[in-house]
């Protein structure tokens, strides 16, 4: 008995030898807005966390559900403080904090998801997930037979905004005809609720459902009712395999192994990335079976031209009261899509 | 037939109150220790580095101190109503009306000096939020209206209020279509205290606790608080207003709440935003109960819950523990707290033989 | 507004009323025994993971079900035991609870967040689903709709007309009256707690067995806050429960559905609408009749005789 105590606390001593050899290693740190078990954004940014943990050298760790604020300029101070070396923030209101802290700790390198502001040891990042997104409403598009598609979205914010207009100008691509509904359920991760959404959706005459929201409940709704839904940030077919046609998807891991890459090489210099299908950052999940395969071969060929340099805003481009917002033939900047808040001709619904 | 009994202590516990508190919050770290370990965390490093998170250094101490102002004020909001028997549980939305009422006056007077602007800001935030206060209390005097059931919805009117100035008229151009609005002009910030991160929201913190315990305690207004609050039926009887003090109260607890508000969005945030809403409102119940109204107390509480909050995202750092873990482990100190209560005001005797009536 | 939408709307006004619902008729059970329980939103989620789960490893919802309104009642003596065994303050206990509750649930839940389990779907009862407009609102739903037309009638008569449910109330009304008369009034505030989070439990699963087939953190949200409400606004009534439940779950209903309809109405203004709706009754119904069966001994504890 007392051998095997003391063995145990001899291995205890290698293994707090190992962990401090470990903290040698470059630390990374993430801090994310909610629970990484939302299944949703977090948990979109952790499984590329994961990936950064297969690399050598590297040890990651996160602090989840941190409220924008003080309380992420907290947190972020403590990751500089201890020593991380790359400090990964994922939500919008996260800029300002993180830009604070970043002048406080030049030394560490600073990355910012969703933002626009930047100083020396701070960039900022994005994924296009518009461009999956207008692949989608391809699919939406081409399925629906009464030309109300449903749209059940979390918070008017431009990320949100820009899905579901790059979504409505995918549609009509396939269907000049159709109108997307929008309908603000003000909740990330509340399924019944979501669900009541899309159930509204449909009782107005939606027979596809599409959403920006965590949690897999719209997709219940549309299988229910014996429709198709457009699921989203993991392949949900799982939750709906009768309804669900494919969904545009989040793949963090390579934008993140490559980060990294490039501070163990000290090529990392401050920039405002935003990478989309071409690097592989977003994608479409496999589409179902029910999808005709002329119209998965249009979406193909479609995701070939998007990652070949094709724009998905491109003019003429008309507001919901059909005044010109985006001239023919003009495409619109990074910048202008960032803030995008208002809705094209064919949405339903108000943007407040 | 009980072989233990409980009697009532003839004297307070005393110091033996404090080894109580102790034993309770060891049981609470006990139980936790093992929901870590069966979480896969060695629970002895889990603790200390909870603890080292919590007050282990200088760092901690301030980010804990700085946390607890809103709770603190909040607190004492809540608490002069629950002296009054009224049971305002509108915390959260006075506190969001609070930060919305000074952040009109922020955006509306952004070329005013400091010395206007705050003020201004305060007398804002208070009359806001003093008027969520007194919407329940006009109700419940007035119409018999439950006040926890007016205060809890009126929680949520107020975040939505807020929400739609932020989403809305309140938007910030620069934002790039962000809920948030602008940032506030250096003058409406109230600023850090000399080189230290401590803002004057601390001071603001002190000097309204200190005038909320001599207006209870030496007060006119403040004895007929406690008068009515033992006893309504008597207190009408000796001529105090009732209705008029009850509508006083809510006004003055709310606009508590309020200036925590206006706090949080002008020294923390600096702007507002829908994340200000972090529910000290609700923290602040818990606190002032378990403070038992005191003031003095009210600032321990808010501190420690404060501290094992800041504690906790350590140990998420460090062990990649859940968030999760933090209420669970906030529930547990809370309930074990409250069940050791018990032993500061009675004793328990075994009992000899059964004891008939 | 045409009958089209009008009959999906009703519909879905029970539906979104239910879980609340059974979350209020726990609540009216536990403080019409004078324990003011607000870990109603701990216990209830706690509810609805323990049902998921088991839906799960079972696979048989009916187990499920039931197994969820245990796990409440577990919860919920937690709150028993703090209040009425240490004399702990009702209202911090219940806090506490819900802190607690969230806390388990979210830590357990995580590794299941977005899968399915079986559950309950919509079981048209024959003939009575044909009606015509009753039909579509209340006869096309689930096994657990139906349940809630039964329990609160079962719940009026067991605290009205049974000894126990007399024994239970005075308890609550007049605990010093009812020991005198030689109720022991410990045991029924006990039987109130764990009767009233069995109920709460069985709202939380119907969440996640019935409403959607599906965990996520945080399924309830803030769902046990509005229970805590309506009991107020249900006058501790199960009959007005059901009128509160239904009313609040069809304005939720029916802002989304505005929404639908593309109107131009600012999405938080239309989310006011259930909390200001439910206040306005309230106001109403004080006014015009302001008598309410509340509790007299509501959370008091019973002390320690010295």
């Amino acid at each position: 008995m007392r051998f095997s105590k003391i063995l145990t606390t001899a291995l205890l001593g290698v293994g707090l030898c190992v962990t401090q050899v470990a903290a040698e290693d470059m630390n990374i740190g993430f801090v994310y807005v909610s629970p990484i078990g939302d299944a949703g954004w977090s948990y979109a940014h952790d499984q590329g966390r994961l990936e950064l943990e297969k690399m050598d050298g590297v040890t990651t760790s996160y602090v989840e559900a941190v409220a924008e604020g003080p309380d992420s300029e907290r947190v972020m101070l403590n990751m500089a403080r201890k020593g991380y070396d790359v400090i990964f923030a994922t939500s919008f209101g996260y800029m300002d904090p993180m830009l604070k802290v970043a002048k406080q700790f030049p030394e560490t390198i600073f990355m910012h998801c969703s933002g626009f502001k930047m100083a020396d040891n701070m960039g900022n990042y994005f994924g296009r997930m518009y461009q999956a997104r207008y692949l989608s409403g391809m699919v939406a598009g081409a399925m629906t037979k009464s030309n109300i598609i449903g749209y059940a979205a979390a918070f008017p914010i431009p990320e949100v905004i820009r899905g579901i207009n790059a979504f409505t100008l995918g549609a009509q691509s396939m269907n000049p005809e159709v109108t997307v509904r929008v309908v603000w359920t003000k909740t990330w991760y509340d399924p019944a609720t979501e669900k009541e959404a899309a159930k509204s959706l449909l009782d107005v005459g939606a027979d596809v459902i599409a959403q920006h929201q965590d949690s897999p409940a719209p997709q219940e709704a549309a299988q229910e009712k014996g429709v198709y839904s457009i699921g989203y940030n993991s392949d949900m077919s799982q939750a709906a395999p009768k309804a669900h046609l494919t969904a545009p998807i989040w793949n963090w891991g390579p934008f993140y192994v490559e980060t990294v890459k490039q501070v163990k090489e000290g090529t990392w210099k401050a920039a405002s990335t935003w990478p989309g299908l071409k690097e592989g950052i977003v994608d479409l999940a496999p589409m179902s079976d029910m999808v005709p395969q002329e119209v998965q071969d249009k979406v193909m060929a479609k995701k070939e031209a998007i990652k070949g340099g094709e724009k998905v805003f491109v003019g003429p481009l008309k507001d919901q009261e059909g005044a010109e917002k985006v001239a023919a033939g003009a495409a619109m900047s990074d910048e202008e899509l960032l803030g995008m808040t208002w809705f094209i001709q064919g949405v339903i619904g108000t943007t407040e | 037939m009980p072989l233990l009994r409980v009697v009532k202590r003839q004297e307070p516990l005393g110091w033996g109150s404090c080894l109580v508190l102790i034993a309770a919050i060891c049981l609470s770290l006990l139980l936790g220790g093992i929901i870590l370990f069966i979480g896969g965390t060695s629970p002895i490093e889990g603790l200390v580095v909870l603890f080292k998170g919590a007050f282990g250094n200088r760092y901690a101490l301030e980010d804990a101190i700085i946390k607890a102002t809103p709770i603190f004020l909040c607190s004492l909001g809540v608490a002069l109503a629950f002296k009054l028997q009224v049971w305002n549980i509108g915390a959260e939305g006075q506190f969001a009306l609070g930060a919305v009422g000074a952040t009109w006056v922020a955006l509306s007077l952004p070329e005013a000096p400091s010395y206007i602007v705050l003020p201004l800001m305060v007398v804002m935030a208070a009359a806001a939020g003093g008027l969520w206060g007194f919407i329940p209390a006009f109700l419940r005097q007035k119409l018999k209206t439950n006040e926890i059931i007016v205060t809890l919805m009126m929680n949520y009117i107020a975040i939505l209020i807020l929400d739609y100035l932020v989403y809305g008229i309140w938007k910030d151009p620069a934002s790039y279509g962000f809920p948030m609005t602008a940032e506030f002009s250096e003058a409406a910030i109230v600023g850090k205290i000399g080189a230290t991160n401590y803002s004057w929201g601390l001071v603001h913190c002190l000097v309204l606790g200190l005038i909320f315990w001599v207006f209870l305690k030496y007060s006119r207004l403040g004895y007929e608080i406690k008068a009515s609050g033992d006893n309504v039926r008597a207190a009408k009887y000796a001529g105090i207003p009732y209705d008029r003090l009850v509508m006083l109260v809510m006004v003055l607890s709310g606009a508590l709440a309020a200036w925590a508000g206006f706090l949080e969005a002008s020294s923390t945030i600096n702007r507002l935003q829908p994340s200000i809403m972090a529910g000290y409102g609700y923290t602040a119940i818990v606190v002032a109960w378990l403070a038992r109204l005191n003031p003095f107390y009210i600032g321990v509480a808010s501190f420690l819950l404060a501290a094992l909050r800041v504690g906790v995202e350590g140990l998420q750092l460090d062990l990649q523990v859940p968030a999760a873990f933090g209420g669970i482990i906030e529930g547990l100190i809370l309930l074990t707290v409250l069940a050791g209560g018990l032993f500061t005001s009675y004793r328990i005797v075994v009992a000899r033989k059964a004891h008939e009536h | 507004m045409n009958i089209e939408i009008l009959i999906p709307l009703l519909a879905a006004a029970v539906q979104s009323g239910t879980p609340i619902l059974y979350a209020t008729l726990g609540e009216i059970f536990t403080e019409r025994s004078g324990i003011l329980n607000l870990g109603v939103e701990g216990t209830m989620i706690i509810g609805a993971l323990s049902g998921f789960l088991v839906a799960k490893a079972t696979g048989n919802p009916y187990i499920a079900f039931v197994a969820a309104g245990l796990a409440g009642t577990c919860a919920a003596s937690i709150h028993g035991l703090v209040c009425l065994v240490f004399q702990g303050n009702q209202v911090v206990s219940g806090l506490a609870l819900t802190i607690l509750g969230v806390g388990v649930a979210n830590y357990l839940g995580t590794p299941y967040v977005g899968l399915t389990a079986p559950g309950f779907d919509p079981l048209p009862i024959p003939l009575l689903s044909e009606l015509p407009i009753v039909g579509a609102i209340f006869f096309s739903q689930d096994l657990l709709v139906y349940l809630t037309y039964i329990i609160p009638v079962l719940i009026w008569i067991f605290l009205y007309n049974t000894r126990f449910g007399l024994s239970l109330r005075a308890a609550g009304e007049y605990p010093a009256a009812a020991t005198a008369a030689g109720l022991k009034v410990v045991g029924y505030r006990w039987l109130g707690v764990l009767g009233g989070g069995f109920f709460m439990g069985l709202g939380g699963a119907y969440l996640s067995l019935a409403y959607t087939h599906l965990w996520t953190n945080n399924l309830t949200a803030g769902r046990g806050w509005i229970a805590v409400a309506l009991v107020i606004f249900a006058f501790w009534r199960p009959g007005r429960a059901v009128f509160g439940a239904y009313l609040f779950g069809g304005i939720m209903a029916l802002q989304l559905r505005l929404q639908a309809s593309g109107t131009q109405i600012p999405s938080s203004l239309l989310l006011m609408l259930p909390y200001a709706l439910t206040v306005a009754v309230l106001v109403l119904s004080s006014w015009w009749r302001g008598k309410t069966d509340e509790p007299g001994a509501l959370g008091t504890n019973i002390l320690p005789a010295d």
